[in-house]
């Protein structure tokens, strides 16, 4: 019953903004046109809205008021547009209301964009460079948790037992309550927007990347331990806490170490602050 | 009254007994709660990590990122407010860990340990603690009496 409404509302989702993939399309070419991203941006408005107010904020500070999406661009440059244009349209999935089971959909978001900015210091270290769709992966690990929080709410208390008897991981908990994990639910969202597999796989397993079949999927690994190490440091977005099982395959996956992950704490501080202020974040 | 926020790695001292000093999102981390019921003076401190030896220029420019460089700024802010050692009250909470006996995530139970170390050498008794587990926890310190409430697992408040 419940899984069948869990279901229908991720039928009833809003598309996913194909602005992102487009503009990630145009601006993997050196030669990008700046005409061509002003035509795919200029029909979204939402996501224009957002882009001319970050690149107004206290953060780039522009000399003249930037006003229009042609000065944005150009103004912001490659790297920037990227990030900008993939938190903007992913944070429109987070104002929707949260009941229950996400107490502040504010506080998912911050978790979610801390997972982000993480899961790039692990990226330039283990795998010697940045990743988009590892980034994008990693801001929506958690959006089958805002469909929970809608659906299934007055399930919460129970699940709340299973955890505090120690018993059951928040995922165990969540499967025996309601028949489904936040993790899975996420992987049908993803699924209906048509991600990339490796995506759609990276935020189904994001707790559980041990049980993936396809046991290369970097981006899967990379989510998982970047979503660890934010709730150790205390960025969390849910009442979920740390009641996840650890999973020590990880180290000798990446050759990672204990002082890995607290070095990692300390990056994570400093980009996080700097990234706030790049997406003009309060 | 008037909360002060005490961020991730960073400390602060009242003696205006108005204040409620207050740390959210404990997860591995861990807050330390001091106060001198005497001269109404109590600081809090929200550490990260164990041990200083791991990035001795961040220990530099925030002591308070480590439990060994943050605990020795923290009484000693308070000592300059004119809080005594032996009428310190020390309340200890966070240091969360994960599920199962994963070797290479013991950050919890290092900062704890770290703790330990620190106060036993120093003479220095925790009088209430409440750490490990699995969930997150907000501390509020009250300046006034030196009320410590922790608000844990399912969002319930327990005085510590």
């Amino acid at each position: 019953m419940r899984i069948q409404k869990l279901l229908e509302s991720v039928d009833k989702l809003p598309p996913f903004p194909n602005t992102i993939f487009k503009v990630g399309e145009i601006l993997k070419s050196d030669d990008y046109s700046v005409a061509e991203i002003i035509d795919v941006i200029k029909y979204d408005q939402a996501m224009a809205a957002d882009i001319l107010k970050i690149s107004n904020s206290a953060y780039f500070s522009p000399m003249q008021k930037v006003s229009s999406i042609r000065d944005a661009v150009l103004f912001l440059g490659r790297d920037n547009l990227v990030r900008i244009v993939q938190t903007a349209g992913s944070s429109r999935f987070f104002r929707m209301k949260g009941k229950g089971y996400v107490e502040k959909a504010k506080e998912l978001w911050e978790h979610s964009v801390a997972v982000a900015v993480m899961s790039q210091i692990l990226s330039k270290k283990i795998l010697k460079t940045e990743d988009e769709k590892l980034y994008l992966a990693a801001l929506l690990h958690d959006i089958g948790k805002m469909l929970m929080g809608e659906a299934v709410y007055e399930s919460f208390a129970e699940i709340s037992q299973l955890v505090a008897s120690g018993r059951y991981s928040f995922l165990e908990a969540e499967e025996s309550v309601i028949g489904i994990n936040h993790a899975a639910l996420g992987g049908k969202i993803a699924e209906k927007w048509n991600f990339p597999g490796d995506i759609v796989e990276a935020i189904s397993f994001h707790h559980r990347p041990d049980l993936l079949e396809e046991k290369d999927n970097k981006i899967a690994w990379l989510v998982y331990l970047s979503d660890q190490i934010c709730l150790f440091a205390g960025y969390t977005g849910g009442f979920d806490g740390l009641a996840h099982r650890g999973i020590n395959a990880i180290m000798d996956k990446f050759d990672f170490h204990e002082r890995d992950v607290e070095l990692g704490i300390i990056r994570l501080v400093e980009e996080l602050a700097h990234a706030r202020e790049v997406l003009g974040m309060e | 009254m008037s909360e002060i926020v005490v961020g991730m790695a960073d400390i602060k001292i009242s003696n205006n007994i108005k204040d409620v000093l207050v740390t959210y999102a404990l997860g591995s981390c861990i807050a330390v709660a001091i106060y001198d019921p005497v001269v109404k003076v109590g600081g809090l401190l929200h550490y990260m990590l164990p041990d200083s030896n791991l990035d001795l220029d961040k220990a530099r420019s925030n002591p308070a990122m480590y439990a060994d460089t943050g605990i020795p700024v923290l009484f000693k802010s308070c000592y300059q407010l004119g809080a005594e050692k032996k009428r310190t009250i020390v309340k200890v909470t966070g240091g969360a860990s994960i599920l199962d006996d994963a070797n290479y995530f013991r950050i919890g139970e290092k900062n704890i340990m770290a703790l330990r170390r620190i106060f036993w050498k120093n003479n220095v008794l925790i009088d209430k603690e409440d750490t490990g587990k699995n969930y997150n926890r907000t501390v509020r310190l009250h300046i006034a009496d030196g009320s410590c409430y922790v608000k844990g697992q399912d969002g319930i408040v327990v005085e510590l």
